[in-house]
């Protein structure tokens, strides 16, 4: 758990998946700087977790597979059942 | 100890561990389930058979053999021309592999099939071609080149899965028991169909009406012998009957025919005099054959008429098919005519008896084959030996996969060395006129810069085949369809997947046949095409499945010692034309000699012994179909065959009680008794193991089926087809476009050993309901069934539907010009990123796994980029475009899945995106039976309404007992015992059918279950209403049955609209649940409303509703299209229709002589030109349809005028006019039997 993305993200009023957000306008955000974030994939062949920029090939690090699934989100996912 | 290897036998029970522990750790060395390959593995094994040094391959590249090619002038002759001699050697396929250019995947260069599926490509492997030349008679040398990438079939002997055990391919993120058997193109799996074709090598005898078209004097008899050549592919040689009593040989070439006077190719084949012929085809003199006047006298006829040629010698009479079809056959020119005649027989006369460097026996061999087909004609003609249906499995064989795959495989490479390579070498030869082929630029240029000109890619167009199903081929391959060899192997369920590999179709030609004959349940289909499963509607009959325990030979069966054990059993090479002298004894299409009627059974019986025996070096698989003498029947002889292609299935021989493998032409000439108690001693040489092997995997699962009408089992056949069960369980490896998953699958109680056998419970289909069947609401008419809704709350039928979604950024084009990236994932940098955006997508652009998207939600972001001075790719005008999602339906994002090119060196290009649909039952979602009782949902009733037992239970389920006596479904009401007792006992129940009798009953089996169980014998129990609490007056019959919930939902279906999208030109409502459109009123639904008075709802629904359209029209002219609307020069842009006037009607004023304005009566208007008008006020508004406008501008264009008359008075009367004093009619019948007009006239 070394990134702050890994670890669970309590709901703030502008990232949860309600609509009260929808009204703040715009949030820069560390990741619009040039180059892009990285943001953590999983292999599809080894399992491994390893940051992808934008720009890069996509395949893995380890063993070079060409299927990268990308992770189940870390905020908290709340629908209504019915 | 070495460890047990996996336990493969199976009974009915739950075997609740033991499944537990294969599933957990699946093993190591073998699957426990066999028979689910076994259902599989004529598809394998016929592609298997394509590669190696004996290849079918290789067997066609040596049909090729070798082309010629010469440098120089076209027209000039030959001589003095260097000569180019080329052949191709030998195929090689490599496994499917990463290509050299990927230089980043290090420890595993393999690509597995689960990959391709996850990246939507193809699986394929490197195929290349050795090639061999020599220029004049230099030395020979050789090259290699590649020619595409051919896709593999999974599972075979090139792909990486082969023998892998179950645990192995779970770790390649397989299904443990991944069969293969399919391909995989562009990620979706593709299956090459079965075909039903005629028997190889076998003369059929034919009637056919159509013959008579091929010009005059042709009958309708004819014999059609479907030879077939070592590498499978095949000529179909057909003779006809000319009523003359001439015969004339027919064959068909690169889809053109041609006519031979059969006499001509006897003369060609060996040398031979007019006696031979005559003996060969009537007998010795001393024989039987002799007296036969119909016989001797037309083949008197056909030696006359053919002096008329003047060819006499072999020689003579090669030559001169040599000259005739020198420009058919496509041969070299240096080829004299004999040679061209001698390839011309080696390659189209009965190619299965020699084909590639026929021997001079091989030439008599077909000389006597032809003499055979000749006798066997003229005894059709006379009546002495019947036809031979087409149709039936009898003389069928299977078209494998495989074999057609390899087909097409060997006509690419004979279209590559002729026609390619001729075009390259000729456009080389314009281009560079002094290079000659024995030049050194030649040299260096052949191998590389010519063969890049031929359009050398095989293994594009076998992609091309498998995608699209339509064969591109020059000689049509001697098949009766060019599309729909090919189709997709739907996983919706494992019963629709293995259902797939065991279909066999009998063509898409005859689907266009307005007779029914060739859909017909034929006898001879018994134990190898199931009764039950074909499906009902167009393809039925057609479409056919295999018997679970029929095979298909993919392999021919060593023969080599039958001829000479033949020849000691006492066949003779003296043969008369009297089938009561002597019958004929062919192996394979090649005759082995004759023998008396009374030996041949047997000889027949003999052979069959040793063949069960396994002695004297005879293979059980080798047919001996012994057609004994009739009067009137089929052609006597003993045909044995050992070839591939054919059925066979396993039976018990009693004499040696052994298994023995009986074919289809064979079968309908011996005594197969179905159960032991059938034998009929003396009669009876084999016993079925078991009846139900009459039934395809399928029709097995049926519980009880021996119980239903035969047409409900044919329907649980369909619907077993579509349930929505458990499609695999590596489903997150699979990127089907639609895939149906049932969340609360079971085990059926009620099930029998083959569910075991096959596996099936790995795949759960359905659920075990509690049914009883009442009319216990209003809801339950037609077929609707209650479900309770605790049931439902419970999760009963709960279904998933998982979409899988391909986006790509790249430009979708067939040119690979436009390989550079032009469009990347994600925001673009620097650009304004909404919050509401950010709810949605991730900071790559992605959406968040997990997420719930609904319609117009955004899915994912994108923005352009294009390369600066360095290379790198930037985004230079910061605009973030979104990619909405567009279905109707709320899902939630189950995967995101980025994919990566193949050389591994390419940004974000492609993603694929699963959607999972949650479906849970909602009312007018389909269920049924496993007893084709369909029926859909109409009420989920609450519990506490529901009624209950005595021992507290309530139905899940509740049917109308109507259900019943017309579909006669008793084996559902078996099922519904059997699930019941074994729930109570928690016993796993037997329901293979044909295992009760009349004595024994199931009735009485399952009642004293239940009886043991505390409950009633039959089944009823005494119910109470859940509402009132009172005792029912009958007692209900209710039971334990496994319900499936099939793939039809509501969801998918609805369909409602008020207002919508029209058709521009006639104003009605679209088609197309998609576009919301209507639903056409159509004439019947018309009639119905007529019928019932409701003329309010009728003119609602196809006027008001539809293309209702106020219009104005001209009362004075009748016309929609004359009038205008009047424009006012003062109102300026103002839209306000003030009034409408008819332009036909009034008169201009510039037009009118001497105007005077005082004097004019009416509203001078003006139009839109400024022009001024006078007169034309007559016009009204009438409600018309649209169409009735449009129909008016239709007439009118073709200068057709319709005038209506708006007002009844307008009408013009027919006859004389009405009487007007009412007391001249008098009274009685005169008048009421006429009308008054017609009366008074």
């Amino acid at each position: 758990m070394s990134s702050v993305r890994e670890a669970y993200q309590i709901p703030s009023s502008a990232g949860a998946a309600g609509a009260s957000g929808a009204a703040s306008g715009t949030r820069s955000s560390a990741f619009d700087i040039d180059g892009g974030a990285s943001i953590h994939y999983i292999c599809g062949d080894c399992g491994t977790k390893f940051p992808l920029k934008r720009n890069d090939p996509i395949r893995c690090k380890e063993c070079g597979c060409r299927v990268l699934y990308k992770e189940r989100t870390k905020r908290m996912v709340q629908f209504e059942a019915r | 100890m070495a460890p047990q290897p996996t336990n493969t036998s199976w009974d009915h029970e739950y075997n609740t561990l033991r499944r537990e522990k294969l599933f957990r750790d699946p093993p190591t060395d073998r699957s426990a389930y066999p028979l689910l390959q076994e259902a599989v593995n004529p598809h394998i094994e016929s592609f298997d058979a394509l590669f190696g040094d004996n290849g079918l391959v290789a067997k066609g590249l040596a049909d090729i053999g070798t082309r010629l090619f010469l440098d120089g002038d076209e027209r000039a002759p030959p001589t003095g021309k260097n000569r180019l001699r080329i052949k191709c050697k030998g195929i090689h396929l490599q496994k499917s592999q990463l290509p050299p250019t990927n230089k980043f995947a290090v420890k595993n260069r393999e690509i597995l099939p689960a990959e391709c599926r996850e990246r939507h490509v193809s699986y394929r492997g490197k195929l290349s071609a050795t090639f061999e030349y020599r220029i004049n008679d230099g030395d020979a040398k050789e090259f290699t080149r590649e020619i595409g990438q051919l896709p593999i079939m999974v599972k075979s002997s090139y792909c990486h899965l082969r023998d892998n055990s179950p645990a192995q391919l779970v770790a390649r993120k397989e299904e443990s028991e991944e069969l293969g058997g399919y391909f995989i193109v562009n990620g979706i799996e593709k299956i090459i169909r079965l075909l039903l074709v005629n028997r190889r090598n076998f003369p059929l005898a034919i009637n056919r009406p159509s013959f008579t078209n091929r010009g005059p004097a042709y009958t309708p008899y004819g014999i059609i012998l479907r030879s077939v050549r070592p590498d499978e592919t095949s000529q179909t040689n057909v003779l006809h009957y000319l009523n003359d009593g001439n015969v004339t040989f027919r064959f068909s070439w690169r889809k053109n025919e041609y006519l031979v006077p059969v006499m001509m190719i006897l003369k060609a084949l060996v040398e031979t005099n007019d006696r031979e012929i005559f003996e060969g085809l009537v007998g010795s003199p001393d024989s039987k054959g002799i007296e036969n006047t119909f016989l001797t006298d037309r083949v008197e006829l056909l030696l006359r008429t053919y002096k008329t040629y003047g060819i006499y010698t072999m020689a003579q009479t090669r030559s001169y098919l040599g000259e005739k079809f020198r420009p058919v056959l496509g041969v070299p020119d240096t080829l004299s005519h004999y040679e061209v005649g001698t390839e011309f027989l080696r390659r189209i006369v009965l190619v299965h008896l020699g084909n590639i460097n026929v021997t001079e026996q091989q030439d008599s061999d077909k000389f006597r084959m032809l003499l055979f087909m000749i006798r066997k004609l003229y005894a059709l003609v006379a009546g002495d030996c019947s036809i031979d249906n087409p149709d039936a499995v009898q003389n069928q064989e299977i078209l494998l996969g495989g074999f057609l795959y390899g087909m097409i495989i060997k006509e690419r490479l004979d279209e590559l060395l002729s026609v390619g390579l001729r075009g390259a070498l000729r456009e080389y030869m314009r281009r560079y006129p002094g290079r000659s082929f024995t030049s050194e630029e030649f040299a260096k240029d052949f191998p590389i810069k010519i063969f890049q000109k031929t359009n050398e890619n095989v293994g594009n167009a076998l992609e091309y085949f498998l995608s699209t199903g339509n064969l591109s081929s020059p000689s049509g391959l001697d098949l009766q369809q060019v599309s729909g060899f090919t189709v997709v192997a739907e996983k919706l369920n494992f019963l629709r997947f293995i259902s797939h590999f065991r279909m066999v179709h009998r063509g898409s030609f005859f689907a266009q046949l307005k007779t029914t004959t060739v859909r017909k349940l034929l006898p001879e289909s018994w134990g190898f095409l199931c009764p039950v499963h074909t499906p009902d509607g167009s393809p039925c009959g057609l479409l056919n499945h295999l018997a679970h325990k029929c095979k298909i030979m993919t392999s021919s069966v060593d023969t080599s010692m039958i001829p000479q054990l033949a020849a000691e059993l006492g066949v003779v090479d003296t043969s008369s034309a009297a089938t009561d002298e002597s019958v004929v004894v062919i192996l394979n299409g090649r005759i082995l000699g004759w023998c008396h009627p009374s030996e041949s059974r047997r000889i027949a019986d003999t052979f069959r012994y040793w063949k069960v025996e396994g002695s004297h070096g005879i293979p059980v698989h080798l047919e001996i179909g012994h057609v004994p003498s009739s009067k009137g029947g089929s052609y006597p002889g003993i045909y044995m065959s050992s070839e591939p292609a054919r059925m066979v299935r396993p039976t018990k021989y009693l004499p040696l009680a052994k298994e023995d493998f009986v074919g289809p032409l064979e079968q309908p000439y011996m005594s197969i008794a179905c159960t032991e108690q059938e034998v009929v001693s003396g009669e009876s040489t084999h016993v079925e193991t078991d009846p139900t092997n009459i039934l395809s995997i399928l029709a097995n699962m049926t519980p009880f089926s021996d119980f239903n009408q035969s047409p409900r089992n044919m329907y649980q056949c369909q619907m077993g087809k579509q349930t929505m069960g458990t499609p695999g369980t590596s489903l997150a490896y699979r990127t089907d476009n639609k895939m149906y998953r049932l969340q609360t699958g079971q085990t059926p109680i009620v099930r029998s050993p083959l569910h075991n056998a096959y596996g099936f419970d790995n795949f759960p289909n359905g659920t075990n309901a509690v049914v009883a069947v009442i009319s216990y609401t209003g809801y339950d008419m037609d077929d609707a069934m209650i479900l309770n809704k605790s049931a439902h709350e419970r999760g009963f039928g709960h279904g998933t539907i998982y979409k899988t979604k391909k986006y790509t950024l790249k430009e979708e084009s067939r040119t690979r010009s436009a390989k550079n990236v032009t469009k990347m994932f994600g925001f673009a940098p620097g650009s304004v990123v909404k919050a509401w955006t950010q709810t949605m997508l991730d900071e790559d652009g992605l959406p968040y796994v997990g997420r719930m998207v609904q319609e117009g939600d955004i899915i994912f972001a994108y923005h352009t980029v294009s390369a600066d001075y360095s290379g790198n790719l930037v985004n230079r005008d910061g605009v973030t475009k979104y990619e909405k999602y567009k279905d109707s339906e709320q899902a939630f994002i189950e995967e995101v899945r980025l994919i990566g090119s193949e050389q591994g060196n390419e940004p974000a290009q492609t993603i694929s995106i699963k959607f999972r649909i949650p479906r849970s039952p909602v009312i007018g979602d389909k269920f049924s039976s496993r007893h084709g009782q369909k029926g859909v949902a109409s009420q989920k009733w609450p519990a506490v309404d529901m009624p209950f037992s005595e021992s507290g239970i309530q139905p899940d389920v509740i049917i109308n007992p109507h259900a019943f006596p017309s579909r006669m479904t008793i084996g559902m009401f078996v099922e519904s015992l059997a699930g019941k007792a074994g729930a109570l006992h928690g016993l796993a129940q037997d329901s293979t059918p044909f295992r009760f009798d009349e004595e024994n009953t199931a009735a009485d089996y399952f009642g004293h279950q239940l009886m043991k169980a505390g409950y009633n014998y039959h089944g009823n129990e005494p119910m109470y209403s859940g509402i009132t609490g009172e005792e029912l007056a009958a007692d209900i019959y209710i039971g334990v049955v496994y319900y499936q919930r099939l793939r039809h939902m509501v969801n998918d279906k609805y369909q409602v609209r008020t207002t919508g999208p029209v058709v521009a030109t006639t104003g009605q409502p679209i088609k197309g649940r998609k576009r919301g459109g209507g639903i056409r009123v159509g004439e019947m639904e018309r009639d119905a409303l007529l019928a019932h008075g409701t003329a309010f709802l009728l003119q609602d629904r196809l006027l008001n509703c539809s293309d209702y359209t106020p219009s104005w029209i001209c009362r004075r002219c009748g016309s929609f299209l004359s009038i205008q609307p009047t424009v006012s020069p003062f109102m300026g842009r103002k839209k306000t229709v003030n009034s409408v006037r008819c332009r036909n009607c009034a008169t201009r004023l510039d037009h009118i002589n001497d105007v005077d304005l005082t004097k004019l009566t009416g509203e001078i208007w003006e139009d839109g030109q400024g022009n001024q008008w006078i007169g034309g006020e007559d016009t009204t508004k009438v409600a018309v349809p649209g169409a009735l406008k449009y129909l008016d501008v239709e007439l009118a264009a073709m200068g057709v005028k319709l005038k209506y008359r708006v007002d009844p008075k307008d009408a013009p009367r027919k006859g004389p006019l009405l009487q007007a004093k009412w007391d001249v009619i008098s009274t009685g019948k005169k008048a009421n039997a006429l009308p008054p007009a017609v009366a008074a006239a």
